[in-house]
């Protein structure tokens, strides 16, 4: 009966509208990319995509998804286990282990998934979590279904998480993980994981990494921060998405130690309860692994575009959370001018949004641009060019 | 790292506890577009088998269906791959806007908000909108999505007995001093096929100054005189406060679902269901098939028809050549054979006579409730039907189970 629980309802919202919280959703009426239209017919440049790589409305990709699709069919209508895995899934799952350097790789829906399904079966009560406090919102859903004892280390902090490791120990824990984002997505820093495995090595612990921000770009050769840190190998897990650089429809991944793999295939409830990958859509990401095993034009470009970037927009003034990944926040500390300052950009034709509490910590409110391998220099100097107006305008450089 | 030989021992062994206990899940290599008709590889390495798929979510023979691949197609052409990108952020396309009113439209609600999947629109919604003062009463057999949904929410958490109202009225009463109450259950649920009775729930929930849920994933589309799902059939359209459904089974099978219902329900979701906020939006080739799906099933009932025909026709056909059916009217016709080891027997043989389907067991159903679920499509034409009942009874004959009641099949072959 929905009688006065509206009103509850609608309070709740007018509350959200007060904080200045409120979500408001941009209409795209075009493909992703980096030269986007608005459904009033506005030309904007996109730079707060995950599309790092540009390959979400790549030509290449388009055609490969196209003729999966005729070959395979739109929808598998079931689960795996069901009647749901085609030949090309286990294909795609063996690219993937092949791509990571892992034993063995499972599919999920999304990534979002993949975390949400991973702790519950593999841990017990007698076991430890031990996480990054500043990881992302599906890790911290999957440890809340979880039984196991938890830990939080500080953001970073190799010191306090080696006494969270102490603290485990004192617990009788009786097996440990250390839990991180490779790359964390609101200040585009990177976990530092050949510390992570040399104390997970020293107190007998696991390491998962998410590297969601991280896959098809991060690492000489892209494999991620695996290959950042030189640890491939030494990672006992790995969960990724397809839904941001390769290619951004959807999907993720669990990959890693084959019996941990095998034991999510029988367990892990989100790939047990929820629909088998879509298969235009494995075919798609297997092309996109392809390229990717066999040049590295794409992260050059990219990582090219961001020291670009970072270098300039240093040199004008902005002060810029350090780092070297295509996440870059332009640090304005204060909500409303996070705010005040993307709307300004937009009207200049450039597409920024601003982040602030809580997604990010009260007064390190900004604007996180991500860069893309799509952008050309001129798109990138035209938001230079429109960042220093903005900057000048609001009084906060020069 | 420390994947100690130790660790790695104890997965191992577990595994093998699973395969010990008869419950280990073998996957198989379909090479085919989904359909009545597919060529599967099984087991791993075996040279490809041509058989009739009576196992997918595949209700209304969607999956690969033409008109599905083309609008599939021509959202890849004018909306592109992927969006890399959550909704809010720069993932909402106009065809995502016109999706989510279709499906408003479709199912006779306020508003609609798009999830990557029913499984994480269940997971999102309840946390989204209660607290700690609340009550979740939900069925004893709803969808493990929406249990997880119901664990990850702070608010309290009951149970009643299977689609028993009077247990339900109990439990109504029992927390009448919870400030919101909230009554959830599946439209049609997926093991057994029964649906939920929405006309008596709905009546308790006016009584009781409850809110509805019910998760239509197994009926959206073809349950109900036009497909609109339980809520038609029971004849209490707009009167479900909120519904989750998925575009993974019937509505074309590829992915995706949504919370439909009250505005300000949706509205909350859009600002704080994590599953929305945190995870990507629906790509738009998948988007645009779906909205391909609604407007056929919008345009006509032929598919839905045909859909209660074959399930009408198969029903009766297992039930006289003597198989013990869970009742129902729903395409999900069990058929029970009580021993997961025959279950599993039971499959194989089907297997080999080019029949698919698989046999279910603890703990996916109760213990001594094994079954092989079997689930009829649009896709299937007369021909497909005949084949399939003519395998059920050849093997139905060589375990001697044909015209035997529970009991007898039980004492035969045990629990």
């Amino acid at each position: 009966m929905y009688g006065k629980i509206k009103e509850d309802f609608e309070k709740k919202l007018q509350n959200i509208q007060e904080d200045g919280l409120y979500k408001e959703e941009r209409i795209i009426a075009s493909a992703q990319g980096v030269d986007i239209s608005l459904a009033d017919g506005k030309r904007i440049l996109n730079f707060c995509a995950n599309n790092y790589l540009g390959l979400s409305n790549n030509r290449k990709m388009l055609e490969k998804a196209m003729s999966v699709l005729n070959e395979r069919g739109y929808g598998m209508s079931s689960v795996r286990f069901i009647c749901g895995t085609q030949d090309i899934h286990r294909e795609l799952e063996i690219k993937i282990s092949e791509f990571l350097g892992t034993e063995d790789t499972i599919l999920y829906s999304s990534c979002f998934d993949a975390n949400g399904g991973l702790f519950e079966c593999l841990f017990q009560t007698q076991d430890a979590i031990i996480s990054d406090a500043l990881n992302h919102a599906s890790i911290i859903d999957g440890i809340r279904l979880s039984k196991a004892m938890r830990f939080r280390y500080n953001h970073g902090d190799m010191g306090n998480l080696e006494e969270k490791l102490k603290e485990a120990n004192a617990q009788n824990a009786r097996y440990k993980i250390i839990v991180t984002d490779g790359v964390f997505s609101m200040d585009g820093d990177i976990a530092k994981l050949d510390q992570i495995c040399d104390l997970a090595d020293k107190y007998d612990a696991l390491v998962m990494v998410d590297d969601s921000h991280a896959t098809g770009f991060i690492g000489k050769t892209g494999r991620g921060t695996i290959e950042h840190f030189d640890v491939m190998g030494r990672v006992d897990l790995i969960t990724t998405t397809f839904g941001k650089a390769l290619g951004g429809a959807s999907g993720g991944c669990t990959s890693g130690r084959k019996e941990i793999i095998d034991m999510l295939r029988q367990r892990s409830r989100p790939y047990l309860f929820s629909n088998a990958l879509a298969p235009m859509i494995v075919g798609a990401t297997l092309g996109i692994l392809d390229e990717l095993l066999d040049t590295t034009v794409l992260r050059d470009k990219l990582e090219e575009n961001t020291s670009y970037f970072r270098e300039k927009m240093t040199a004008v003034g902005f002060d810029i959370k350090p780092g070297i990944t295509p996440i870059v926040p332009i640090m304005l500390y204060d909500a409303k001018l996070a705010q005040d300052m993307a709307k300004d950009l937009l009207s200049e034709g450039i597409y920024v949004i601003g982040f602030y509490y809580p997604v990010v910590p009260k007064d390190q409110a900004r604007i996180r641009v991500q860069l893309s391998a799509a952008h050309e220099k001129e798109h990138l100097d035209k938001a230079i060019e429109a960042f220093t107006k903005s900057g000048k305008k609001f009084g906060i450089i020069g | 790292m420390s994947f100690s030989k130790n660790i790695r021992e104890l997965y191992q062994q577990e595994i093998k506890d699973i395969q010990g206990l008869g419950i280990f899940k073998e996957e198989r290599f379909i090479h085919a577009p989904q359909d009545a008709d597919i060529e599967v590889e099984f087991p791993t390495g075996a040279s490809l088998k041509k058989v009739i798929n009576m196992c997918s979510n595949n209700y209304l023979g969607l999956s690969s269906h033409p008109e599905v691949l083309k609008a599939a197609h021509q959202g890849l052409d004018s909306r592109g791959y992927g969006m890399s990108s959550v909704r809010f952020i720069c993932g909402t396309q106009d065809i995502h806007r016109e999706l989510e009113q279709k499906v408003t439209e479709f199912l006779g609600t306020e508003d609609t908000i798009l999830f990557p999947s029913c499984m994480d629109a269940n997971a999102g919604v309840f946390e989204a909108i209660l607290s700690e003062n609340d009550v979740m009463i939900s069925d004893r057999l709803v969808h493990a999505s929406i249990i997880d949904g119901i664990r990850l929410c702070k608010a309290q958490h009951d149970t009643y007995k299977h689609s028993n109202m009077d247990h339900l009225e109990q439990k109504l009463q029992l927390h009448a001093d919870k400030r919101l109450k909230v009554i959830i259950t599946d439209g049609v649920f997926s093991m057994d096929g029964d649906t939920a009775k929405m006309d008596e729930i709905v009546a308790l929930g006016e009584k009781y100054d409850a809110l509805v849920f019910v998760d239509d994933s197994h009926s959206s589309g073809f349950i109900g005189k036009t497909g609109r799902g339980t809520h038609e059939k029971y004849g209490v359209l707009g009167k479900i406060d909120i519904i989750t459904t998925t575009f993974g089974k019937a509505l074309g099978g590829a992915s995706g679902g949504c919370v439909s219902g009250r505005k300000e329900i949706v509205e909350l979701c859009r600002q704080k269901a994590r599953p929305y906020l945190f995870s990507n939006t629906m790509a738009p080739v998948i988007v645009s098939g779906v909205i391909r799906v609604l407007d056929i099933l919008s345009q006509s009932t032929e598919r839905r028809d045909k859909l209660e025909k074959n399930a009408n026709y198969w029903r009766n056909g297992l039930s006289e050549a003597g198989f013990v059916l869970k009742p129902g009217d729903t395409p999900i016709v069990p058929v029970m054979l009580f021993n997961a080891k025959l279950a599993q027997d039971f499959s194989k043989d089907l297997y080999a006579e080019g029949i698919y389907a698989i046999g279910f067991f603890f703990p996916v159903v109760p213990k001594a409730q094994a079954r092989i679920r079997t689930q009829i499509s649009a896709g299937h034409d007369q021909f497909h039907l005949d084949k399939a009942l003519e395998a059920f009874i050849k093997v139905g004959k060589k375990y001697d189970i044909l015209g035997k009641t529970k009991q007898e099949i039980i004492e035969m072959y045990g629990m």
